[in-house]
């Protein structure tokens, strides 16, 4: 069967901290996993410093997909900046952070002040 | 152009009404994503990156000036304002919710358009030569062929859980402008010694990861026999393709893996045991369809146009623009007019909404209202007076349309790759950008000439990159984006696939290897060869060592640098 | 196990079984893997029964017991694989009159494809049944009303429809 979505990506090395990332099923956007539920801002992401809390947001994002509420959730290994936000290890999870590099006006970049 | 009748108009109406009720059943859980995955494919529905991605068919590539207003409207209500023209000559949208999917899809039924099976592993939307109808090269339009196949193919009950996608092509020319021997089935409209018309049955050619030049497994088909031999060569391949591995589904591999003889037999075993007069279509349906796409009513006009040119000698841009980007009609006093999607730095095939409405005035006014997409990401206005062209390059100017580039190394093609594709291991559109600016300068592309560049963000190849005379393939290496350069690909009928240079090399340096590789070609050229030409000529030989002098010579800068 | 045709569910009159010691167990009509087709054929002469099949298999090797049978049962181990429905095709080509079942985990968007195909019933996993029960399926079955294909499902195709209004006119 076509596999269209890569949920993941390859990265080698540590996978702490992680936020937890996926799609929305009915709006189709990138979402990130908060305390509370999910959030679009991804500055706003909570971050797993450790296995368990990882384990557990996993285990969260299996659960809201099965509720029909998102697509596709997978750990994402970031870098924390100066302030304390996420950058994600993978540039094609950056991608996904910001929106298309093309159009700077466009996605998460324009909508949210950047990952400082 | 072909229009619905009420049978075509139920048909796509009942579909969207099926899609909306499967959005509900996913909805409401009793559809599973992976259920509800293929079935979204199959309406054109992708999950990209960002958001969801809509594909929009077009069938063999015609388009109206109603549908592409129609077009401008479903972007700025439910996207963000533009669409994307692809290889496949659809068109992409890469905002839409899915909630506003059903909705989206009642519009484009209202101007009789439908995203049925732009995706997925069934047969997708048919393509054909953007200029059907007005090359001189012509056995016969090859749309009526397409058209009758879209009809045939549509939600056929046996075809729709096929190992992997079917893509079929249909060229009635001489020269190959549908690259019919890298698709799964390439029919070629010919005569026989008799006179009489029929098709080159060509099947297993495709990109890809394994890509592969399709083989002819029938001469010479009768034209009437059409659809009981597509239906046994669908058949073999639903029934034997693999399916333990995707990689392997295609029907190129089939045909590899049996053997062209034998998958052959097996084809004509199959077609034997049909009864051919209960499948195909009836003649008078085939004569109904290629009614419509009969000539519009030219005007009886001298070959040469006086207007244009005088207009030429005083208008260098004119000039310049109509010596790069029309095409010979066969109708003296016409020209049909390609538009390059690819002014310097633009997103190859992007296009505006504000773009659309402009090109749809232009195509209503001055071509009949109708116009083409073309597998180099391009539009093309079919049936222009060369008495217009003067009228009609200002009005494309006005729209930022009069990009004269045309078959030039700027008219780059290139997939959405990293920027949109979930699939993707590199970026693909910015690679684009970089080479375009590069070599900006108007008279440098035209002492380059033709040069089709084709860049893929992975190795799926939908830019196509294995048949570009310079394809770009874009991977990711140790955490890295990494680029691998050919030369030599050909998508006509002399189809070749592309042979790499070298290693991989980043992002920053593709430009100026581009340029080394262009600095070989005119080194190399003989008389008015042609890039391509000379590859064919002279082999990858002295490429390889052009483009490994130039890898040398950046690794003693990057040391320089250190 | 949910069994539904056409026009609702329906009881399942077949047993399955899969050894021929089991299947000479059972009273009333059984259902058997093709392999053990001729013993069984041959220990209970004049018996219904039924056979059933992976999607894969080759038309000859069916052919020799079609004539003997009252059920083919046509595995599908998923729902996107189409090869069962080419199959049908081909044994009901081979003028076989008895019942088509097509098993496995089908969804209902497949009803009416598997129907035009020739096939009678479809015999879904109780889990399937339960996301998907009856209704959606005949509901599914009818949302699309024409086909383009002749040579498919039980009407006219679009294209003889428009022959037959061309012919009246
Ligand atoms: C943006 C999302 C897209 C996704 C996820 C996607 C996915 C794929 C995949 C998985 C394949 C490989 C199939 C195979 O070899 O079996 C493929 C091939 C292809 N795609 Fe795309 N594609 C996308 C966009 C496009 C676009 C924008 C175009 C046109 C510009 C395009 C045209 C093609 C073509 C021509 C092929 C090669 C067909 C062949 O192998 O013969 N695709 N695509
Ligand atoms: S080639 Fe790869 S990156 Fe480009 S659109 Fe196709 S799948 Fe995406």
């Amino acid at each position: 069967m076509a596999k269209d979505h890569r949920a993941g990506s390859k990265v080698r090395g540590e996978k702490l901290p992680a936020i937890l990332m996926a799609s929305h099923l009915l709006e189709g956007d990138t979402v990130f996993k908060t305390d509370a539920g999910w959030t679009r801002d991804p500055s706003a992401a909570k971050i797993a410093h450790d296995a368990e809390t990882a384990a557990a947001m996993e285990a969260e994002g299996k659960a809201a997909a099965a509720a029909n509420l998102v697509i596709d959730p997978y750990l994402v290994p970031v870098d924390l900046t100066d302030g304390g936000l996420p950058v994600a290890k993978h540039f094609r999870d950056v991608m996904r952070q910001k929106g298309p590099s093309i159009h700077p006006d466009m996605g998460k970049q324009a909508e949210f002040p950047p990952l400082r | 152009m072909y229009r619905y009748d009420e049978f075509d108009e139920r048909f796509v109406r009942e579909r969207v009404a099926q899609f909306r009720g499967q959005v509900e059943r996913r909805l409401d859980g009793s559809l599973s994503e992976d259920e509800f995955k293929p079935l979204r494919l199959k309406n054109g529905l992708y999950l990209q990156l960002h958001a969801y991605m809509l594909r929009i068919a077009v069938p063999y590539g015609t388009l109206n000036s109603a549908q592409l207003r129609m077009l401008a409207h479903i972007a700025e209500t439910y996207d963000k304002g533009y669409g994307h023209f692809t290889t496949r000559q659809n068109l992409q949208f890469n905002w839409p919710k899915l909630k506003d999917v059903p909705t989206i899809l009642e519009l484009l039924a209202d101007v009789e358009m439908h995203c049925i099976q732009t995706s997925g592993n069934c047969i997708r939307n048919v393509t054909s030569d953007q200029f059907a109808g007005v090359a001189r090269d012509e056995v016969e339009d090859p749309r009526p062929t397409a058209e009758l196949i879209r009809q045939w193919s549509s939600l056929h009950p046996e075809f729709v859980w096929l190992p992997r996608k079917f893509k079929i092509a249909v060229t009635g020319a001489e020269h190959d402008r549908a690259a019919i021997m890298v698709h799964d089935i390439g029919l070629k409209l010919k005569r026989n010694d008799q006179g009489a018309v029929g098709y080159e049955v060509i099947v297993g050619g495709g990109l890809g990861r394994t890509p592969m030049i399709g083989k002819v497994v029938r001469e010479f088909l009768p034209k009437d026999e059409l659809l009981a031999y597509l239906e046994a060569v669908m058949r073999v391949y639903n029934s034997e393709g693999r399916r333990d591995n995707k990689f392997k589904a295609r029907v190129k591999i089939l045909v590899h893996e049996t053997g062209e003889e034998e998958f052959r037999a097996r084809v004509e075993e199959e077609y034997a045991k049909l009864d051919g007069p209960t499948i195909n279509a009836p003649e008078e349906e085939v004569e109904r369809i290629a009614a419509y796409f009969a000539a519009p009513t030219y005007e009886a006009l001298p070959d040469v146009s006086q207007v244009l040119d005088q207009a030429r000698a005083i208008d260098p841009e004119l000039d310049r623009f109509v010596e790069q980007n029309s095409f010979e009609h066969k109708q003296p006093g016409y020209i049909a007019l390609t538009i390059a999607l690819k002014e310097i730095g633009a997103v190859p095939g992007d296009m505006s909404a504000d773009q659309m409405r402009a090109f749809a005035d232009i195509a209503e006014k001055y071509s009949f209202d109708e116009f083409r997409v073309t597998h180099s990401q391009n539009l093309v206005l079919p049936h222009v007076k060369k008495d217009d062209l003067p009228a009609v390059h200002a009005a494309l100017k006005a729209a930022g349309l009069a990009s004269a580039n045309a078959g030039l190394i700027t008219d780059i093609i290139a997939c959405p790759g990293l920027d949109y594709c979930a699939l993707a291991t590199a970026k693909s559109i910015p690679i684009a950008q970089a080479i375009a600016k590069t070599f900006a300068d108007q008279e440098r592309q035209k002492a380059i000439g033709e040069l089709p560049i084709k860049i893929s963000g992975c190795i799926n190849a939908c830019g196509h990159h294995h048949v570009g005379a310079i394809g770009i393939l874009g991977l990711e290496k140790g955490g890295r984006e990494n680029y691998q350069i050919t030369v030599g690909g050909d998508a006509t009928e002399h189809a070749a696939l592309g042979e790499r240079l070298g290693p991989g090399i980043d992002a920053e340096d593709v430009p100026a290897a581009i340029e080394a590789i262009v600095e070989t070609y005119l080194a190399e050229k003989q008389g008015s060869e042609s890039f391509i030409e000379t590859v064919r000529r002279t082999g990858p030989e002295p490429f390889k060592t052009g483009f490994t002098a130039f890898i040398e010579s950046r690794a003693v800068e990057s040391e320089a640098a250190e | 196990m949910t069994l539904i045709r056409e026009d609702g569910a329906v009881e399942d009159r077949f047993t399955r079984a899969d050894t021929i010691d089991a299947a000479l167990a059972v009273d009333g009509p059984v259902l058997i893997p093709l392999a053990i087709a001729d013993e069984f054929a041959k220990a209970r002469p004049g018996a219904e029964f039924g056979v059933s099949l992976p999607g894969s298999t080759p038309i000859e090797d069916v052919k020799p017991q079609l004539g003997k049978i009252a059920l083919v049962a046509i595995e599908f181990p998923a729902f996107a694989d189409g090869r069962g429905f080419s199959l049908a095709k081909k044994i009901a080509r081979e003028g076989f009159s008895g019942t088509l079942r097509a098993s496995g985990p089908l969804i209902a968007d497949e009803f009416a494809d598997a129907l035009a195909c020739g096939f009678t019933e479809v015999e879904l996993p109780e889990t399937m049944a339960n996301r998907q029960p009856v209704q959606q399926w005949l509901a599914a079955k009818d949302t699309m009303t024409e086909h383009y294909q002749s040579g498919y499902g039980r009407g006219p195709s679009i294209l003889q429809k428009r022959l037959a209004a061309r012919k009246g006119a």
